[in-house]
């Protein structure tokens, strides 16, 4: 059961009537897919922000990796990879990780002008993301500050489902082991250099299609099931 | 976008056939590329279904059927499926599933087409004509670009340090410790200085002292070489073999941190390209005794890893080999003869099995005989022939050709015997075929004489030819005794896949891979009465008689040939490994392209060996 506020749909239609920003009117005018569509049929967008920090309020989003999800499919032809200006400091032990230096981040695109690429990319489709307060707080703010207002989100987060699944052990889990690079290791899936948007992006859609083939599998699942609250 | 900088990319650029694309064609590729899991027990491709995708697996493992449903192979890692559909009909024959969770990549239909049209690797790979995928791979391995010359670092060719003299020293004096210590230049340096001042060589001989008629007192620096060509001792052979070609010289300093360590030498580099088979032959020649003999077999195993790092062929590495050990048994013979005196009826010593056919590879036992002339009085003459046969054996033996557990040796009285017990022998064996028998006459159809009397191997040889081609219960069994040996399906990851299922375990190349073919090559040679015994010629042979199709002569060959590579390959790498080498390949040694040829190779000898059962 779904309030007026929580239900994304109401939330979507709601908002529409009231916005003025061209490009989140686009986004807000495509329909979210039907929450009881069986996963094989939703569209995924597999996304994966590298940001200076962890605090949306205070970081910033150096890149945005993302790729499609499709027939249950991975479609690399929709791969898309963005460097975000950034003009300041990136504190040095971020760089370590994400390998997105200063001078890297000065020559990037404007934050405004790939969101709107990526708002594009999200119309109709859900998010797929690793771990989502990430994604989720960084796109939040950013939609603030740009358009003045936070559109609502349908993501799914390949992280809740896999603590779903150790919940559910007697022996419960270690927090070190629900990190993307483990949970692939767990089905047996390759090593990839983690720490790209792009590629933690399709390092994400390929957990996700293992986690729903060892479980109930796509086609069996449905959209509400899964849906990140 | 950064293609080239995706792990899936450096992936896909390490899998055969892609790895022979440009950079441009490979990120074409990735970037309509498509990935997609399969659990465990899902199928892949059902038959009748559609299919317009080729599939590259990741990680995980697929299993194939072949249209009656039994399995026809196992594939894992970097192996393809879909090609077959998406080539042909865009109809699946042939069922797929997971037999392991499966991460697979997925190139659309006419992406793959593209290459298929467009780019000559792509398509001699995904070739369903077997044989044309493995004559191509034999022509790779042997147009190897990994030669002996490009490999050879010049420090490891190199002799110790060269001779240095000092400039003062006389021409005379030069000449006599050149003489003396075996070596054809030396180095020159002023008194009490370390610095090298010049090079001189027994070419300045010729050209300087005695075209110039100069004064053997002079002192060396008269007629020494003063700009020194000299090479890192990290150079190759080849870079070597260059610089002594463009300079006309053929001694060359080999320097380590700057310093003069050795010398290298165009004698240092024919040697080590040139088979040295030719050399150890020579010295097998020329040895005075046993223990010289035994002392030259121990680099039988060095040059077996040098023929076969060279690049040299399957076919004329074995032949060199069963070259050095004939050499060895001839060279015994002699010996023995000095030893015994002559012999006091003519003989032929008769060597058997892969000797005989030139067919030899690093392990080895001996099988050899003795054909007697009908001169031949068991009480008179036997005592000299034993003696022969025990001398040669034991020869034999501690030159590292052990004894034939068999017992297929001269020293058995039973194959110690006059012409006309062999072809009573010969009559019974074809005559009234029995298992044992057959098994001593797939030995002995395979005899060459190396030592004494050739016609009377010729004349058994003629008679027997004439009796076996009459003979269809003969050949029906020889035929039988062919089949007895099958090879297996294929190899997934370290098993070895047979109809029954999967099993952990090595290869025995010769029993599962050359034998097969030699078995069939003997019979095709014995339908067509041919008296060659070389498994290669003999094929040849069968088909100029009609006996085998064209192609079946060819795919043979070249299965012949591949699965001989790969198991010389393995034992030249056991030797260097310094174990003892054997047959027996454990699937992981291979690389996945090997894989796929030897199973091509498998499948050709299934093939005929299904024809053959059919025929009989």
């Amino acid at each position: 059961m779904f309030s007026f506020f929580t239900n994304p749909d109401k939330k979507r239609q709601a908002l529409l009537e009231k916005v003025e920003n061209e490009i989140l009117k686009d986004y807000l005018s495509t329909p979210f897919p039907d929450l009881k569509l069986p996963a094989s049929e939703v569209e995924f967008l597999a996304l994966d922000f590298e940001t200076t920090g962890l605090d949306a309020s205070k970081e910033a989003i150096l890149s945005i990796g993302s790729t499609l999800i499709k027939n249950g499919k991975i479609k690399l032809s929709e791969n898309s990879h963005h460097f975000i200006q950034v003009n300041r400091e990136i504190p040095p032990e971020s760089v370590v990780i994400h390998k997105i230096t200063d001078d890297r981040a000065m020559t990037g695109e404007h934050l405004h002008d790939v969101l709107a690429l990526l708002l594009e990319k999200m119309k109709g489709r859900v998010l797929l993301v690793h771990y989502d307060k990430i994604e989720r707080n960084f796109f939040n703010t950013a939609c603030k500050e740009i358009y003045g207002d936070t559109p609502p989100l349908l993501i799914v987060d390949t992280l809740a489902i896999a603590q779903k699944r150790q919940d559910k052990r007697p022996q419960g889990f270690s927090p070190n082991s629900l990190r993307l690079f483990n949970l692939r290791a767990d089905y047996g899936l390759p090593r990839y250099n983690a720490h790209s948007a792009l590629e933690d992006a399709i390092a994400t859609a390929e957990l996700f299609l293992a986690q729903m083939a060892n479980g109930d599998g796509l086609e069996r699942v449905r959209l509400k099931d899964i849906l990140s609250k | 976008m950064e293609i080239e900088q995706l792990e899936i990319r450096e992936y896909l650029e390490t899998c055969s056939p892609l790895d022979k694309l440009s950079a441009k064609t490979l990120d074409e590729i990735v970037k309509t590329l498509e990935v997609t899991y399969l659990r465990r027990g899902k199928p892949l491709l059902t038959p009748g279904d559609e299919n317009q995708s080729l599939y590259l697996i990741r990680t995980g493992a697929l299993e194939l059927y072949d249209t009656e449903g039994n399995i026809a192979a196992q594939l894992s890692e970097g192996d393809w499926a879909g090609h077959r559909s998406t080539m042909l009909s865009g109809i699946v024959t042939r069922k797929v599933m997971a037999i392991e969770d499966s991460l697979l990549y997925i190139i659309a239909a006419p992406v793959f087409k593209k290459l298929l049209k467009e780019e000559e690797g792509i398509r001699e790979y995904f070739s369903e004509r077997k044989h044309e995928r493995l004559r191509s791979a034999i022509k790779t391995i042997s147009n190897n670009e990994r030669s002996s010359l490009i490999s050879t670092r010049v420090s490891e060719l190199s002799h110790a340090t060269p001779l240095i003299v000092e400039s003062n020293t006389t021409i005379r004096e030069a000449a006599n410790r050149m003489t003396n210590e075996h070596v054809s230049a030396l180095l020159v340096i002023n008194s009490g200085e370390t610095n090298i001042q010049g090079i001189i060589t027994d070419r300045e001989f010729c050209t300087k002292v005695v075209a110039k008629g100069l004064n053997l007192e002079d002192s060396v620096d008269t007629i020494m070489t003063r700009n020194l060509i000299t090479m890192p001792s990290t150079a190759t052979a080849s870079q070597a073999l260059l610089t002594m070609a463009r300079n006309n010289i053929r001694h060359i300093p080999v320097l380590e941190n700057n310093i003069i360590k050795s010398m290298v030498t165009a004698a240092d580099i024919i040697r080590q390209q040139s088979n040295n088979a030719v050399y150890l032959i020579n010295e097998i020649h020329r040895a005075k005794s046993v223990e010289e003999l035994t002392s030259l077999s121990k680099q039988l195993a060095p040059t077996l890893v040098n023929l076969v790092n060279s690049g040299l062929n399957a076919d004329d590495t074995a032949h060199s080999i069963s070259s050095i050990g004939e050499s060895i048994a001839k060279r015994l013979l002699r010996m023995a003869e000095d030893k015994l005196g002559p012999p006091p009826v003519p003989y032929a010593f008769i060597i058997a099995g892969s000797q005989a056919r030139n067919e030899q590879t690093a392990h080895s036992d001996q099988d050899n005989a003795l054909i007697l002339s009908d001169d031949y009085v068991e009480e008179k003459h036997d005592e000299y022939f034993l003696a022969l046969a025990k001398f040669v054996s034991d020869g034999l033996d501690a030159c590292g050709y052990i004894y034939c557990p068999g017992d297929v040796m001269a020293t058995n009285k039973k194959w110690r015997q006059p012409f006309s017990t062999w072809l009573a022998y010969f009559k019974k064996w074809i005559d009234e075929p029995e298992p044992k028998p057959l098994m001593y006459a797939s030995i002995f159809f395979d005899l060459r004489c190396i030592h004494g009397e050739q016609q009377l191997l010729e004349a058994l040889q003629t008679k027997v030819y004439k009796r076996t081609k009459k003979s269809d219960l003969f050949i029906n069994l020889m035929v039988d005794n062919a089949l007895h040996y099958r090879p297996p399906l294929g190899l997934f990851r370290h098993f070895v896949l047979e109809k029954t299922g999967a099993e952990q375990k090595a290869l025995n190349m010769k029993k599962r891979g050359v034998v097969p073919i030699i078995d069939l090559a003997r019979v095709y040679a014995l339908k067509a009465g041919s008296h060659v015994i070389n498994t290669q010629e003999r094929l040849d042979e069968a088909a100029i008689a009609g006996v085998l199709s064209q192609e079946g002569r060819a795919d043979l060959k070249d299965a012949f040939e591949f699965i001989s590579t790969v198991r010389l390959k393995h034992q030249a790498m056991q030797i260097e490994n310094g174990k003892i080498a054997d047959n027996h390949v454990p699937p992981e040694e291979l690389s996945s392209l090997e894989r796929r040829h030897l199973k091509d190779s498998f499948e050709i000898v299934s093939t005929l060996q299904t024809a053959m059962e059919r025929l009989s």
